[in-house]
C-alpha cells in the first residue's frame, strides 16, 4: 500500500518535473502553457492520490480546485495572453538552452542534497519526492532568472507556485482548507497582476521583452 | 552449456537477420501513414542481395584503413547483438560482456565509421564524421548513464540479470527511474541510428546528413556490410528498449514453449516500437543541427535524474 503510494508520488513528482524541464527546452508560447497544463493535472493527480492513501478528504477538494483553476482558469487566461504576444519567441536567452538543462540536472541534484536531511529522518511514504519538488522549485526560479520574456517569467512563476504546492502536499498532507484557499487567491490575484503588468510593458516597449526595462533609467 | 551457446548463437542470427527486415516495416509504415504504397518491408534484403554482387569502388586516396572499417563496424554492432538478451534470460554469454561492454562496442563502431569518412579526403565524408562525433560525444554517456539507472536498481550491471530483476519486481518497471531512463534511450536511439529529429535518413542529398555523408564513399559489398550494421545497430536499440524495460516474455528456461512464446512476444515489442518511431518521423521534422546537442543535453539530463531517483529510491 505504502509502496504503491510511494511510487504513485514519485511518478506525479516526476512528470511536473519534466513539464517544468519543458520550459527550458522549448521556444513557442504554446508549449509553455501546455506545459502548464499537464503540469497542473499532474498536481491534481498528486493531491487525488494523497488524499485517498492519506485519508484526507479535504485533498480531494484542493484537487478539484487546482483542476478548475490551474487546469482551466489560469491557461485559458494564459492562452489570450499567448495569442496576443505568441509570436515573440524566447530566442535568445541570458543562458543557452543546452547550458540551461545541464544546470537544470544539476539544480535538481541539489534539490536532493538539500532535502537529504529531511528525507532521511521522514517517515512518510512521500519522503522520497519531496526531493523532486524542491528540484522542481529550483528549475522554476532558474526559468524565472535567465528568461527574458515577460510571458515566460509568468509561467516560470506559476511552476514555482505549483511546486511549493507540491513541497506542501508531499510534505504536510495539506494543508488546511481555508489557507489553501487563501493561497490560491494569492495564486490568482498575483497572476493578474502580472497580465497587467505584461500588457503595460508591451505598451511602452511594443515588445514584452523584460531586457528592455533597463532602458527606464534614461 | 551446449543448449545455452546455441541459443546465444540462435539469438544473434535471429537478430542479424531480421533486423534488415526491421528497417523496411520501419520505412513501409512510414510510407503508409504518407499516403504513399511503399516499398514492401523486405525491401532491405534485396538492396543487400544487389550491393554484395556489386562492383567496389575505392577512392584512391583511400588507405588501408578505408577496407577495414566495414569489418570492424559489422563485427563490432554483430557482437553486441550476441550479448544483449534478445529471447532467453539468463544465459552463459550473459557474463561475457555487461552494458559497459555494450556501450563501447557501439562506440567502437562509430569511431571507425568517422574515420573510414574522414580517411578518402572527400568534403562530405570529413563533414559527416565530425558531426557524428559530435552527436556520439553526447549520446553515449547519455546511453550509459540510462542503463546504469537500470543497472543500479537492479544491483547489477550484466543486462540478462537486469531483465530478470524487472521481471521478478512488476512494480519498479513503472518506477520514475526507469520511465526516465526510457525516454533518455529513446532520444539516444533517434540520435545514434540516424532517425528523424536527428538525421534524415530517407535521404542522400542534404547538406545536413550525418550517417550518410559519412558512408557516400562507399560502395558494393562495403557498403552492404555497413548498412547492414546499422540496420543491426537499429534493432539492437530495439532490444535495448523493449527487453531492459518491458522483459516479460522473455524465456527463463530453455524448453521450446518458452522459447515460442519469447519469439512471439518479441515480434510484438518490434512492431509495437517500429509503429512508434514511423508515427514519431511522420509528426516531427528535421531539428536544425545546432539544435541537436540541446535535444540530447535535455536526454541527458533525463538520464541524470534516472539515476539520482533511482539511487534515492533504495
Amino acid at each position: 500500500m505504502d509502496a504503491t503510494f510511494s511510487q504513485l508520488a514519485m511518478l506525479g513528482s516526476s512528470l511536473m518535473l519534466i513539464f517544468g524541464l519543458i520550459l527550458l527546452w522549448r521556444r513557442r508560447v504554446p508549449a509553455y502553457i501546455n506545459a502548464f497544463t499537464g503540469q497542473s493535472v499532474a498536481l491534481a493527480g498528486v493531491a487525488g492520490a494523497t488524499g485517498y492513501f492519506g485519508t484526507e478528504s479535504e485533498l480531494y477538494w484542493v484537487a478539484a480546485f487546482v483542476l478548475l483553476l490551474k487546469g482551466l482558469v489560469i491557461p485559458s487566461l494564459l492562452r489570450r495572453m499567448g495569442r496576443r504576444f505568441g509570436s515573440e519567441r524566447e530566442l535568445d536567452p541570458y543562458v543557452n538552452t543546452a547550458t540551461s538543462l545541464l544546470l537544470a540536472g544539476l539544480l535538481v541534484l541539489f534539490g536532493y542534497a538539500v532535502m537529504r536531511p529531511l528525507v532521511v529522518t521522514s517517515r512518510l511514504p512521500t519522503r522520497a519526492s519531496m526531493a523532486l519538488a524542491m528540484g522542481l522549485i529550483l528549475v522554476s526560479l532558474f526559468v524565472i532568472v535567465t528568461r527574458k520574456k515577460a510571458l515566460t517569467q509568468v509561467v516560470g512563476f506559476l511552476m514555482l507556485e505549483n511546486g511549493i504546492a507540491l513541497l506542501a502536499i508531499l510534505g504536510t498532507y495539506g494543508i488546511p482548507l481555508i489557507v489553501e484557499l487563501g493561497v490560491f487567491l494569492d495564486a490568482l490575484l498575483g497572476f493578474l497582476v502580472m497580465q497587467i503588468f505584461v500588457y503595460r510593458i508591451h505598451e511602452t516597449f511594443e515588445t514584452i521583452d523584460v531586457e528592455q526595462l533597463s532602458r527606464l533609467r534614461h | 552449456m551446449t543448449a545455452d551457446l546455441m541459443m546465444a548463437a540462435a539469438q544473434g542470427l535471429l537478430a542479424l537477420f531480421l533486423a534488415p527486415g526491421v528497417v523496411g516495416l520501419v520505412r513501409w509504415l512510414k510510407a503508409r501513414l504518407q499516403n504513399r504504397r511503399g516499398a514492401p518491408p523486405w525491401q532491405p534484403y534485396r538492396e543487400l542481395r544487389k550491393l554484395f554482387q556489386k562492383e567496389v569502388v575505392v577512392s584512391r586516396h583511400a588507405s588501408w584503413l578505408f577496407h577495414l572499417a566495414p569489418f570492424v563496424v559489422f563485427a563490432s554492432t554483430l557482437a553486441v547483438a550476441v550479448i544483449v538478451p534478445v529471447l532467453a534470460v539468463p544465459l552463459l554469454v550473459d557474463r561475457i560482456g555487461d552494458l559497459l561492454v555494450v556501450v563501447y562496442l557501439l562506440l567502437l563502431g562509430t569511431f571507425f565509421l568517422a574515420l573510414a569518412g574522414l580517411d578518402p579526403g572527400s568534403a562530405f565524408g570529413g563533414m559527416g564524421a565530425s558531426r557524428e562525433v559530435t552527436v556520439a560525444a553526447l549520446a553515449e554517456p547519455t546511453l550509459a548513464v540510462a542503463i546504469f539507472a537500470l543497472a543500479r536498481s537492479a544491483g547489477s550491471t550484466n543486462l540478462g540479470e537486469i531483465a530478470a530483476r524487472t521481471t521478478a519486481d512488476p512494480l519498479s518497471a513503472v518506477s520514475p527511474g526507469h520511465l526516465l531512463a526510457f525516454a533518455a534511450l529513446f532520444i539516444v536511439m533517434l540520435a545514434e541510428t540516424g532517425r528523424l529529429p536527428v538525421d534524415n535518413p530517407a535521404t542522400h542529398l542534404e547538406l545536413t546528413m550525418i550517417h550518410e555523408a559519412m558512408v557516400l564513399e562507399y560502395s558494393g559489398r562495403y557498403l552492404a556490410l555497413i548498412e547492414w550494421a546499422a540496420a543491426l545497430k537499429f534493432l539492437v536499440f530495439f532490444i535495448l528498449l523493449g527487453n531492459l524495460f518491458v522483459p516479460w516474455g522473455l524465456a527463463r528456461a530453455l524448453t521450446l514453449e518458452a522459447v515460442m512464446t519469447a519469439v512471439g512476444v518479441f515480434a510484438v515489442k518490434v512492431v509495437v516500437l517500429a509503429v512508434a518511431v514511423a508515427v514519431l518521423e511522420t509528426r516531427v521534422a528535421k531539428l536544425r543541427l545546432f539544435r541537436v546537442p540541446e535535444l540530447l543535453s535535455a536526454s541527458f539530463v533525463l538520464a541524470l535524474l534516472a539515476v539520482t531517483s533511482s539511487f534515492l529510491l533504495r
